[in-house]
């Protein structure tokens, strides 16, 4: 009824169409549960470590697994259907393992897709290297030998004029690959202890970001040598910074995931003259105009924490000067990246995966951050840090999780070897006015 | 501190404050004053109702997870705890009891602890106690963090006088000052003679929680639980459970014959 009232609202005019859909999906958003019409069977044998749906199309999910398997999956179209077409099945539409001639001889930490088609998916793995597939003759195109084990990659989704990998690895050194000619681009130095995470920005091309096991988080613009800023949990800022004329002065970033905040920006972090030192943590400010809306990103962190962990939300460890005795317990931090500084909202988490990377997601409004926490996924409210719904589901540790936003479907895969889809529940009685997909009489013909 | 209408609806407690005898059996219970609204009210009310020990002489102190038990939202916390820190009105500390421990501290208790320990100090040795005055004076006004660099202590200790490497000693002793195991040209400030209070508080963290676990179905009535004393630490069983709620390892529940303390699993 209310649906209806509003779709005649913006008939009239009355409610601006874009409202129209946030609202439906932020209603559907708040009633995220265990899928009762979706199921993925995963092929995988060994913890799930990445999962990513590729963003061009936000049909195909790429999901990198610990026994060396890498799996596409179709989102959108099942393979087959159950219980009288009710319950759609996706099996994967191909599968990489051990078997496969080039394929990684450990386990597989990140996979993720060529921004720009799904022609292409970049894998990294334990076993040091990093490969560039052919997504349809699933053959390895390039491939990069890298000096540790690889704990993430990434490419920038804004990049136009170049194609590089950035590789995240046990290694202090961050290094850019090239996947057009094969080489390395060059290697960003400054991290004293391995570097569990990387992402690029999603308001420059030329920004990445990366936080390492020392528990230090930083902005590194790959055309300069040195980064030009590092987090430091001293600095904090009460709040959003008041919007003058711009929109959405905080920005928050997520080490792996970034949700474009619905506006394209192009906002460029004009980089501070100083060059940092490497190895010192003074703050460097940086100068950014942001006329537009900025994106969102967010950052996790583990308070007090020296490893990083989560794909999309890794908790970086506690930033800049301190490293920390003991891991213990880990922390969500919200940063803003406009003034780096720390904007004190707290969520809670009472433990969070210290050991391995993991995925965090955030809503492309960024109103919700979905964190894996031990067995369960928590969807926290971004700026009250509140939690808004806790699910459970997984029998294990949950090791990644992805947000999509055409479906508002949250994909979480964890080291039980599935993966789990939570969505907004479909009334069964729409199906049933539609007709049921596939009617299957085994008696009749 | 006047009357808020979190403090006039416990007629007990202000009693309770003015009476010399306080103790665990006669205070109200921690049912009633479990949350407060302000922060700032909730750090006053918990810094009055702090345990008196007998051996030690320490300042009253609240940890950090006591305050996210008593006011509802985390956030709304940290951001109050950032502004009155700034305004110097409090300290905070980190703990080394291995968590993500802090201890708050109002600026005039802190004080005065650094002059009990330098009362007791200036006993026995005469030389080079000015470091304290230059430590309250330079340091602790401007340097508000909880850790600081060696060369930014040496030179605002040097606003002063003359900095030598026995006057950090004398700090290093006192406890003011801890190295950092990390980092060795870090300090952290700390509270001087916290060590017993520390190991008190760890061991009775552990023994609240097996005290639960060991339970059949892992839980008690507030009501009674309060009541028990706790044989490892000296402080008593309130500033606990505060703390342990707190930082999520024990969950209250609301029952129809009142509150219920469950370890939390997750």
């Amino acid at each position: 009824m209310h649906t209806w009232k509003q779709i005649r609202d913006r008939e009239f005019g009355n409610l601006r169409p874009h409202r129209f859909s946030n609202r439906i999906k932020s209603r559907r958003l708040s009633d995220l549960q265990l899928s009762n019409h979706k199921d993925f069977l995963s092929p995988h044998k060994g913890a799930l470590n990445s999962l990513q749906v590729d963003l061009t199309e936000g049909r195909y999910l790429l999901s990198a697994a610990a026994d060396a398997s890498v799996a596409v999956f179709d989102v959108q179209r099942p393979t087959e259907h159950e219980a009288g077409g009710l319950i759609s099945k996706h099996r994967c539409l191909f599968v990489v393992d051990k078997q496969h001639q080039l394929a990684h001889k450990y386990a597989v930490s990140s996979a993720v897709w060529y921004p720009v088609d799904t022609g292409l998916f970049i894998t990294g793995s334990f076993d040091h290297h990093i490969n560039v597939w052919d997504t349809n003759t699933t053959q390895v195109v390039v491939n990069f030998k890298m000096p540790g084990k690889v704990y993430r990659t990434a490419m920038s989704p804004l990049a136009t004029s170049h194609m590089l990998v950035a590789a995240a690895t046990e290694d202090v050194q961050v290094r850019l690959c090239d996947v057009a000619s094969g080489a390395f681009a060059h290697t960003l130095s400054g991290h004293r202890d391995g570097v569990m995470s990387v992402e690029w920005s999603t308001s420059s091309e030329w920004v990445l970001m990366t936080g390492g096991c020392d528990g230090a988080i930083r902005f590194w613009d790959i055309r300069r040598a040195g980064c030009f800023l590092v987090l430091d949990q001293s600095r904090t800022q009460l709040g959003r910074r008041p919007s003058v004329l711009k929109r959405s002065t905080v920005n928050k970033e997520s080490n792996f995931k970034s949700s474009s905040a619905g506006q394209t920006t192009s906002a460029k972090l004009r980089v501070a003259q100083k060059k940092l030192p490497n190895g010192n943590g003074s703050r460097q400010v940086v100068v950014g105009r942001a006329p537009a809306k900025g994106p969102i990103k967010q950052r996790l962190h583990p308070g007090m924490l020296s490893t990083q962990d989560r794909a999309t939300a890794h908790y970086g460890a506690v930033t800049g000067l301190k490293v920390t005795d003991d891991g213990s317990d880990s922390r969500l931090r919200l940063w803003d990246i406009e003034s780096g500084c720390d904007t004190l909202v707290n969520f809670e988490t009472v433990r969070l995966q210290t050991n391995k990377p993991i995925q965090l997601a955030t809503s492309q409004d960024s109103t919700r951050v979905f964190v894996p926490c031990m067995r369960t996924v928590k969807a926290f409210d971004m700026w009250s840090g509140s939690t808004s719904a806790t699910f459970r589901g997984h029998y294990e540790c949950v090791n990644s999780c992805w947000f999509n936003e055409q479906d508002q479907e949250l994909y979480t895969g964890g080291s039980d070897r599935q993966i789990l889809v939570w969505s907004p529940p479909r009334l069964i009685s729409d199906e049933m006015e539609e007709g049921i997909a596939e009617d299957q009489d085994s008696w009749s013909n | 501190m006047d009357d808020l209408p979190e403090s006039s609806s416990k007629g007990t407690k202000r009693r309770r404050i003015d009476d010399s005898a306080a103790d665990a059996a006669t205070s109200s219970s921690l049912q009633d004053d479990l949350t407060f609204s302000d922060t700032l009210v909730a750090l006053q009310i918990m810094r009055a109702q702090f345990p008196h020990i007998d051996k030690v002489s320490i300042q009253p102190f609240i940890l950090k997870s006591q305050l996210y038990s008593s006011v509802k939202d985390r956030t709304q916390v940290d951001r109050e705890l950032e502004s009155l820190r700034r305004d110097k009105v409090l300290r905070l500390f980190k703990l080394n009891t291995g968590q993500d421990d802090h201890a708050i501290m109002f600026l005039d208790d802190y004080v005065k602890q650094i002059d009990q320990v330098f009362k007791r100090m200036e006993g026995k040795k005469e030389v080079e106690f000015e470091v304290f005055g230059w430590f309250k004076n330079y340091v602790l006004d401007s340097k508000l963090e909880t850790g600081i660099e060696h060369e930014e202590l040496c030179s605002l200790l040097s606003l002063g006088g003359k900095v030598k490497d026995s006057h950090i000693s004398i700090l290093i002793n006192a406890g003011v000052i801890i190295r950092q195991l990390i980092d060795p040209n870090m300090y952290w400030f700390a509270i001087p003679n916290i060590g017993t209070i520390l190991k008190g508080l760890a061991q009775g963290r552990n023994e609240l929680i097996s005290l639960l676990s060991r339970r059949r179905y892992k839980e008690m009535m507030l009501a009674t639980l309060e009541k028990k004393r706790l044989r490892m630490s000296p402080l008593d069983m309130r500033f606990h459970l505060r703390d342990l709620i707190g930082s999520g390892h024990l969950r209250t529940d609301h029952t129809p014959s009142g509150l219920i303390i469950r370890v939390s699993k997750d």
